[in-house]
């Protein structure tokens, strides 16, 4: 499935925040979105996940305009998405948080009553197995949220969208705030993502080697709408996203 | 909860139940009063504690069972009663709560207030359902056909709804509605970016709680054969919010232990105060100590008794129940050093 | 009609001096975020001080004066030991120990004075005057001219002078003002000491009018929902909601408590609607959440993710 959105414009009183913004997503493609502070890119992450209004425009998800949907309706059409800075969500385990990923996707859970008297035990690890494992995260799988380092909440975060079973992933932010290496692994645990469960990704970050290392393709925002598209290579070349974003050197 | 767990809670309730049904008047005076008073705590600690939702209503609600079990005790109803008590509860809770779909925090809090403020004033004024100020005269529970007449009865009855209204939030805890509270409580813009539908996770909570609550009321109103609109007062929803205080917010077993610690302390207190020159005097003396306790527990033990047992529970077993868990990072570090106001703008 | 007046006079003289205490919710909430539920307590405790020190022997004037200075000290003294350490705390753990206060202070002073309304002595002077059939008595002059003077007074002092623009930077935004090199937790403790001064004095305005009782700390609570109605972060519009509720009061008593107790009477079985007064604010304030969240003169805040 595909994502189409076309200029799209959000504003906050008298700001614009996004002003005709337009980004195509392909099927199993992870598009990297950049941009200096403050140019829009969690404005318009929001809207397309459902948590902003937008003033003008259209997002087109495998057929079906999303726009104004809630995210809870997004996560039934199977898009999914973590958060800037990670929520000290304190007394929860890292399943707890993953099981509530799950139950965005009605399919994947018990109803209430089997949950109310039953035990959860082969879910647990089936969810250990498949989405714990991969994000270095099965030691800690009962551990509550409040004792895990930064990076690893972030991985929680990673492994609570999964859980829906996305076909889109919509990341924030994923590797700021986590050490130079772990940043590293990031990119790849996404680049893996991508593979193990053939979702497209749409990733905004700062950091320039793991957006190079990571995405297929770049979209650079300025001011609120696209300056620029392409490979990874044409971005570090071009004269105008050098000028914007890198600092005129 | 592990099965474990279960066992551990049943034994103690079993023996708890044997002790009160073996005890004079008094002891079992006391074990009742405790366990109708946890289980109004375990239901309030599910709106603050877990859902986050500030309410200084729980007096109203305890009332609203009172007098519909009272009400319909006296019709003849029985067990039923109780069962009214609940739901009558749980329909006035949700109404409490409607405010709670659109306002936030304080705002949300100070309605509650107001409610507990015109429910109040609604218990003296409707004469026909409540008898106004005089007070309704409840006539004895009546179960199996036969009325429960003596304090160990009670206490016996009371313990066993505790244990059954604690595995019933419990277990609630452990499914998909009772994490999502925890959410709700953090963040309500998280929980709805995490796909959890707000509005009707927290209806639930208010219904739950409030059929807790209206239990509460009900066992309230037949063990005390009597309920007058004093008694479910703003002083109550106070009592009340001071037990998981105390205890522990967010945590069902602190709910128990802070209603044992609320109930008992005036208690202690009457028996010292015993060698007071006035009745006045030891009234005053007994609220004076509840003020300062609740302001020193705030100040010195903010997480509640759970956290204390859990803490010694760590220090006797050594290290090495520590050596699992990472150190805790602070996120969002403010300075100790000045105030803040309490309700700042999360960016998430 | 004259009774309609005379009805207002009351209103007007009370609502000024419940605006004084509603002035010190804000206040305290503006600088430091706290709903302060023992504000009334404060008011109460004000009024009993006062008392003692007239009955020491002091003259009327230095013993108001006095009981407001101890009052600020009091303030100033809950917020060092208790809020002060509470920062990260929980909101219903900041609310719990306000009313933890309110219920303390209560007691201490039911411990001291006892349970029964006493008569405060005439520090004002006796008689009234009367202005076309409306008795208007000193007693209510004088809390009129004294709470408006000085709610006024603070006004300006807030917004006139270089304390007062600490004290609103302060208000606005505290780790900016910490930036520019106020001393912000001063400035809290300052908000604290006017806020208990002006409740003290609202306290002994109170007594004069209707007798020293331990109810006076109840104003606290009554005077909530109206201040919400104006706004909690308004002091503006605390004044107004101070006299929208003397009013409303004054009103609720003189005119419709008589006349729904008639129609009750004669259609039901109920005889009484009690203290109508006191919830009638309440249920206004139902109604104005649902229809303005924020108040009348408050600002939204807005949430980000
Ligand atoms: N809730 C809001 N109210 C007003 N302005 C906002 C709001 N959210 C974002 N903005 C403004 O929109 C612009 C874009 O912000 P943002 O999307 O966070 O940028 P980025 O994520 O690219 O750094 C900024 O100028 C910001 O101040
Ligand atoms: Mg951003």
């Amino acid at each position: 499935m595909t994502l189409a959105v076309r200029d799209l414009t959000i504003r906050f009183g008298g700001v614009t925040a996004v002003a005709n913004m337009s980004l195509d997503v392909g099927a199993r493609e992870i598009v990297g979105l950049i941009g200096p502070n403050g140019a829009g890119k969690t404005t318009f992450i929001n809207c397309i996940a459902g948590v902003n209004r937008s003033v003008a425009g259209s997002a087109v998800w495998g057929g079906r305009e999303i726009l104004g949907l809630s995210p809870a309706a997004l996560l039934r059409l199977g898009v999914a998405r973590t958060f800037q800075s990670v929520v000290s969500l304190h007394d929860l385990t890292v399943l707890d948080v993953v099981k509530l990923g799950a139950a965005a996707h009605a399919r994947r859970r018990s109803g209430f009553i089997a949950q109310f008297f039953g035990s959860e035990r082969t879910f647990e690890d089936e969810l250990c197995e498949s989405l714990l494992k991969p994000l270095n995260l099965a030691d800690v799988a009962r551990s509550p949220i409040q004792t895990l380092s930064y990076g690893q909440r972030k991985s929680v975060d990673l492994a609570r969208a999964l859980a829906a079973e996305p076909q889109m992933l919509y990341l924030d932010e994923p590797v700021a705030g986590l050490t130079y290496q772990e940043g590293l692994n990031m990119g790849a645990v996404i680049r893996s993502v991508r593979d193990r469960f053939g979702c497209s990704v749409i990733m905004v970050e700062h950091k320039m080697d793991v957006v190079m290392a990571t995405c297929d393709r770049i979209t650079v925002m300025a001011h609120g709408s696209r300056i620029f598209e392409g490979t990874p290579a044409e971005v570090q070349t071009d004269q105008e996203v050098r000028r914007v974003y890198l600092g005129d050197a | 909860m592990t099965t474990r767990t279960v066992l551990i809670a049943a034994a103690l309730a079993v023996a708890v139940a044997l002790v009160g049904y073996e005890a004079n008047r008094f002891w079992a005076y006391l074990i009742y009063a405790v366990a109708i008073s946890s289980i109004g705590a375990m239901s309030l600690n599910l709106l603050i504690g877990f859902c986050g939702q500030i309410t200084f209503a729980q007096g109203a609600l305890i009332g609203v069972g009172a007098y519909t079990a009272g009400n319909l005790g006296n019709a003849g109803w029985g067990a039923l009663s109780l069962l009214g008590a609940g739901l009558c509860g749980a329909l006035a809770s949700a109404l409490i709560g409607l405010p709670a779909l659109r306002l936030r925090g304080l705002y949300f809090a100070i309605s509650t207030l107001a409610a507990q403020f015109i429910f109040s004033y609604l218990f003296k004024i409707l004469q026909p359902l409540t008898n106004g100020v005089s007070g309704l005269v409840v006539k004895p529970l009546v179960l199996f056909g036969r009325p429960v007449a003596s304090d160990q009865e009670y206490a016996v009855i009371s313990i066993v709804l505790l244990f059954l209204s604690w595995l019933f939030l419990s277990r609630l805890a452990q499914t998909d509605v009772g994490r999502a509270l925890l959410v709700i409580r953090e963040s309500e813009l998280v929980a709805r970016g995490m796909g959890i539908d707000v509005s009707r996770t927290k209806m639930k909570a208010f219904l739950v709680s409030g059929f807790f609550a209206g239990l509460c009321g009900g066992l309230l109103a037949f063990t005390s054969r009597f309920a007058n609109p004093e008694a479910f007062e703003i002083g109550l929803s106070v009592d009340q919010t001071a037990m998981i205080i105390v205890g522990g917010l967010g945590s069902l077993a602190g709910s128990v232990i802070g209603a044992v610690f609320v109930t008992l302390l005036p208690e202690a207190i009457q028996r010292l105060g015993e060698l007071m020159p006035s009745a006045d005097l030891v009234s005053a003396f007994r609220e004076m100590a509840f003020g300062v306790l609740i302001i020193l527990f705030l100040l010195l033990e903010p997480r509640g008794l759970v956290s204390l047992g859990q803490r010694l529970r760590s220090r006797w077993s050594g290290s090495k129940s520590n050596a699992g868990t990472a150190v805790t990072i602070p996120l969002r570090d403010r300075s100790r050093t000045f105030a803040m106001p309490a309700f700042n703008r999360r960016k998430v | 009609m004259t009774f309609a007046l005379q009805l207002s006079i009351a209103g007007i003289a009370t609502g000024s001096v419940y605006a004084l205490i509603a002035l010190g919710i804000v206040l305290i909430y503006k600088c430091s975020g706290v709903v302060n539920f023992a504000q009334g307590a404060y008011a109460m405790l004000g009024a009993y001080v006062t008392y003692a020190l007239l009955r020491v022997g002091l003259p009327a004037f230095a013993a108001v004066l006095l009981g407001m200075v101890l009052m600020a000290g009091i303030g100033v003294l809950t917020e060092r030991l208790a809020l002060r350490v509470m920062l990260k705390a929980p909101i219903v753990s900041i609310m719990m120990v306000t009313l933890g206060l309110l219920i303390f202070l209560r007691a201490f002073c039911l411990a001291i004075w006892g349970p029964d309304q006493i008569a405060f002595p005439q520090i004002f002077p006796a008689g009234a005057i009367d202005v076309a059939g409306i008795y208007l008595t000193y007693n209510y002059i004088a809390a009129f001219v004294l709470a408006t003077t000085l709610s006024i007074a603070f006004l300006c002092f807030y917004r006139f002078t270089s304390i007062g623009l600490m004290q609103r930077c302060a208000a606005d935004n505290s780790r900016a003002a910490l930036a520019i090199g106020i001393h912000v937790s001063n400035q809290v403790s300052i908000a604290w000491a006017a806020s208990a001064a002006l409740a003290g004095l609202g306290g002994v305005l109170l007594a004069t009018l209707g007798g020293l009782s331990l109810g006076i700390s109840d104003i606290g609570l009554i005077a909530f929902p109206v201040i919400v109605v104006g706004g909690l972060d308004s002091l503006i519009g605390a004044l107004i909601a101070g006299f929208l509720l003397g009013m409303l009061e004054a009103f609720t008593e003189g005119m419709l408590t008589p006349g729904l107790e008639d129609i009750l009477r004669r259609f039901t079985t109920i005889q009484s609607v009690g203290a109508l007064q006191q919830v009638i604010p309440y249920a206004l304030l139902v109604l104005m959440l649902l229809v303005r969240p924020q108040g009348i003169f408050g600002r939204s805040g807005t949430e980000r993710v």
